[in-house]
């Protein structure tokens, strides 16, 4: 009886020498290509328009933003979301995955942490930036102070000051003890002297010793087990956010699974939107495989169905609540003025991503490109949608509203895209985009007894 | 020629032994049903979603299991699909349910919906007829499943046609998506309902998450009583057992996460049409069940399978097991049963029923289960599973 084999999770002929080179030359090489040059001015120019606007926003206030009574909450806390719930994936392939011995995470995960970190500091700008006095943003903290100011613990707002630092705390810290190795592999194979000083003082002083090695996976493992909660907590906490408010559209006790099942889907739509232009574009097609784009497309059709059944859940009980406001409120949104939004959104997030179930469209790596792109729009889309249409037409009819974002908000929004994609260039310039060190374990040479062992 | 891996025979003695059982209490139930029609109706239905639970547990697991791939699957398949095929039975246990409609469900009585505003405005939904008749639909849809489940499953032994996986691969695919719509309906019809005012988008799943855990619960005992016995005596490894212990604590995991979820969400929001779930449930000696159900459906067994001298085990595994699908019957009798009576109140025909239906169910599954191979022949993995664990280092 034949034994199934996996797809390879690393292409053919390579070696430990091959493996290192690939993808420590990306770093060393002296050479930057045009194409990073280009892409890079043109996410640095986002970014100024984000500095831009904060300056502004610093000088003004808030009230540039499209944001008044009943709408308050406007595209600080959409965009928010998004980025928080994109960072899930980094999170879920380095940390859950790892728990699993899923070996296909290993040339996506690097990346897929500096996403999410990235993302987390975009998240972070947006209640930074609401806050409208942002240099007072550690009366968030509960510390003793002479103002008799103190954080409401019931609020889930308060929980999301810890759950979001804490996860940015263990991501970067997961990221950078993974990365250790590998810089200390550019620090050995580095020219010129100041690279050599510099990947010197950030690996640490590794030598590669055994009990280095010890140290390493131990700590490895310790980060996952402590990641692993956070996959799912920080975004059950986003979902409190809402759910915890008495309105209609927003409380609804499906949203913490239903949220955390969103931050994967478009965790992995980035991962993909992200993947797939950089594995052309440095020739990386034998560590990330055709194998491991499929696989990331069935996790995005699966978690997309989980989304759909949340959406269509919410659509049935609205109706069997037999209550005026939560009935009025899915009819306002399907047909009230943001219908738009709310059919573009199921469109987009729902019946476009359903091409996934074919094999044809999971392998066709343009296609698939197309459909993480609208996975990432929907996304968007669907905090949009669940912000505003809630808020502006609530209980009274008298304080009913309209909110339209200002040129103000868009430009934030693009300048934290802006600001994503400068530390994304900058994060493969200068440092192993995949890691070095776990790529060389899926080599069969790694194996002691070669093809023997299990 | 592959190896028989017959199922052993003494197999039939589970059958001997569950079905009189079954027979004799049901029979006694129906006495007691008798002189307490209302009391008998709510621990049937008890009893019903109980056994329910383990029958499409299994249904669900051989789906996900298809999908997944993995050791376990190939291990535990033919348990898994042997409860699947006990659908047609569980179709005909239904219909005292549907003969208690008026005990059960107040939204049954037109004086109600004449009085009841909000019930009146669901009467499109909770009406007699539209119940049969979805319940009809619902029954249809998961033997339809399981029926191409189980007959593609037994070509494949014969013909070992790399199609036929794809085929089960695809079928379980969509399978899962018309499971997933059709349970969330079937339960806020059985148990939902019960308090029409109530609704709860995550009920769902969380009853999905149950019926998961069921599953597992239920392979995993059987597991330790089939591997006292040849042939799983010699193939079934502890990293299969630890393997299969780690699922189960998934979902033990998700089951509180999404319970808890919901307790929260609505305890805070703290609406009339939502807490009214919670109210009698805290009340009146019914919150000791719900403090029970923190520490052993959620607590104790969070716990214990964190370790894998307890996961490895069979005996200890297998133990940790039966008592979960006794903690899974109580989570639905703080369901059900609180619909019915104000205060803390435990009836004989509660214990009695679920005894009944499940002898019923494990004659029948046992039974079912000596038709085929107990595992799976022309599996694609089943060489790598067997090795599995059976070898020295990873």
């Amino acid at each position: 009886m034949a034994v199934v084999e996996r797809p390879p999770v690393i292409g053919p002929g390579h070696d430990f020498e091959t493996v290192s080179k690939a993808i420590s030359e990306i770093v060393l090489t002296r050479k930057t290509p045009l194409g990073w040059v280009f892409g890079f001015l043109m996410a640095f120019t986002f970014m100024m328009i984000f500095l831009m606007t904060a300056t502004y926003l610093f000088l003004k206030g808030v009230g540039i933003w499209g944001i008044n009574i009943p709408v308050a909450w406007g595209f600080a806390i959409v965009n928010f979301v998004w980025w928080i719930g994109i960072g899930h994936a980094g999170t879920l392939i380095s940390a859950i995955l790892l728990l699993l011995h899923q070996k296909w995470r290993m040339s996506i995960s690097r990346f897929a942490e500096a996403m999410t970190l990235f993302a987390v500091a975009c998240a972070g700008m947006f209640p930074l930036l609401h806050m409208g006095r942002p240099w007072l943003f550690y009366w968030m903290f509960p510390y003793p102070n002479t103002m008799t100011v103190w954080p409401q613990f019931r609020s889930p707002l308060v929980w999301d000051v810890f759950a979001v630092s804490t996860y940015a705390t263990v991501s970067l810290v997961f990221w950078y003890v993974g990365l250790i190795p590998d810089v200390a592999t550019l620090r050995d194979r580095a020219k010129s002297p100041f690279a050599r000083k510099a990947f010197g003082i950030l690996s640490l002083g590794w030598r590669g010793s055994a009990r280095h090695w010890f140290r390493y996976e131990t700590a490895s493992l310790l980060l996952a087990g402590l990641a692993t909660p956070l996959v799912v907590s920080v975004h059950t906490v986003v979902s409190f956010d809402f759910a915890v408010a008495i309105v209609p559209g927003w409380h609804t006790t499906i949203f913490p699974p239903y949220f955390v099942a969103g931050a994967i889907y478009s965790g992995f739509a980035m991962v993909l939107t992200l993947a797939i232009p950089l594995r052309a574009a440095y020739r990386l097609e034998d560590f990330v495989t055709m194998w491991h784009l499929d696989v990331m497309a069935k996790v995005m059709l699966t978690t997309g169905l989980i989304l759909a059944y949340g959406y269509g859940c919410e659509v049935f009980y609205a109706w069997y609540s037999a209550d005026t406001f939560e009935r009025y409120m899915m009819w306002n949104r399907m047909f009230g003025p943001y219908a738009v939004a709310y059919w573009a959104l199921i469109a987009t997030n729902i019946v476009i991503p359903q091409l996934l179930w074919f094999k044809k469209v999971r392998t066709n790596v343009p296609l698939l490109f197309f459909v993480s792109l609208v996975v990432n729009t929907g996304m968007w889309l669907e905090r949009y949608v669940i912000v505003i249409t809630s808020l502006h037409r609530d209980f009274l009819v008298s304080s009913w509203g309209r909110y339209a974002p200002t040129v103000w908000d868009w430009a934030t929004f693009t300048g934290t895209i802006g600001l994503f994609l400068t530390l994304f260039f900058l994060f493969i310039r200068f440092l192993p985009m995949i890691s070095i060190v776990e790529m060389r374990t899926l080599l069969p040479q790694a194996g002691v007894k070669g093809k023997e062992a299990h | 020629m592959p190896t028989e891996y017959s199922v052993p025979s003494d197999v039939q003695q589970i059958t001997r032994r569950a079905l009189p059982i079954g027979v004799v209490l049901l029979a006694a139930c129906a006495v007691g049903g008798y002189f307490n029609p209302d009391q008998f109706f709510h621990s049937y239905l008890l009893a019903y979603i109980f056994v329910l639970n383990i029958t499409l547990g299994c249904l669900a697991l051989v789906m996900v299991q298809h999908l997944s791939g993995g050791n376990w699957g190939v291990m535990t398949r033919r348990l898994l699909e042997a409860g699947s095929r006990t659908i047609p039975l569980m179709a005909v246990l239904f219909i005292p349910v549907a003969l208690g409609i008026h005990s059960l469900y107040v939204w049954s009585h037109p004086d109600v919906v004449a009085s009841d505003i909000n019930v009146r405005e669901k009467a499109a939904y909770l009406n007699q007829t539209a119940f049969i008749v979805r319940a009809v639909v619902y029954f249809i849809c998961w033997w339809a499943v399981a029926h191409f489940l189980n007959k593609w499953s037994l070509e494949q032994d014969r013909t070992g046609d790399p199609a036929v996986g794809r085929k089960l691969q695809r079928l379980s695919g969509g399978g899962l998506v018309l499971y997933g719509i059709t349970m969330t309906f079937a339960v806020t019809d059985w148990l939902m309902s019960l308090q029409p005012h109530w609704y709860s988008t995550i009920f769902g799943m969380i009853f999905m998450a149950g019926q998961g855990l069921s599953g597992f619960s239920f392979v995993i005992a059987a597991l330790w009583w089939l591997a006292k016995r040849e042939p799983l005596k010699s193939l079934l490894s502890s990293r299969q057992l630890i393997d299969l212990g780690n699922l189960m604590l998934a979902f033990v995991i998700l089951w509180t996460y999404t319970s808890f979820s919901q307790f929260l969400l609505i305890w805070v929001g703290n609406l009339p049409e939502e807490i009214v779930f919670y109210l009698p449930r805290f009340r009146h000696g019914w919150q000791a069940v719900g403090i029970l159900l923190v520490l052993f459906h959620f607590a104790v067994p969070f716990l214990l399978l964190l370790h894998r001298s307890i996961k490895g085990k069979l005996a200890r595994i297998g133990a940790l097991a039966i008592a979960l699908v006794a903690f899974r019957w109580l989570d639905i009798y703080w369901l059900v049963a609180p619909a019915e009576h104000v205060n803390l109140h435990l009836s004989w025909m509660d214990i009695a029923a679920p005894l009944a239906l499940g002898g019923i169910w494990l004659a029948t599954w046992a039974r079912t289960l000596q038709g085929r191979p107990l595992l799976p022949l022309r599996d694609p993995q089943l060489a790598q599973a067997l090795q599995y664990g059976h070898h020295a280092s990873h």
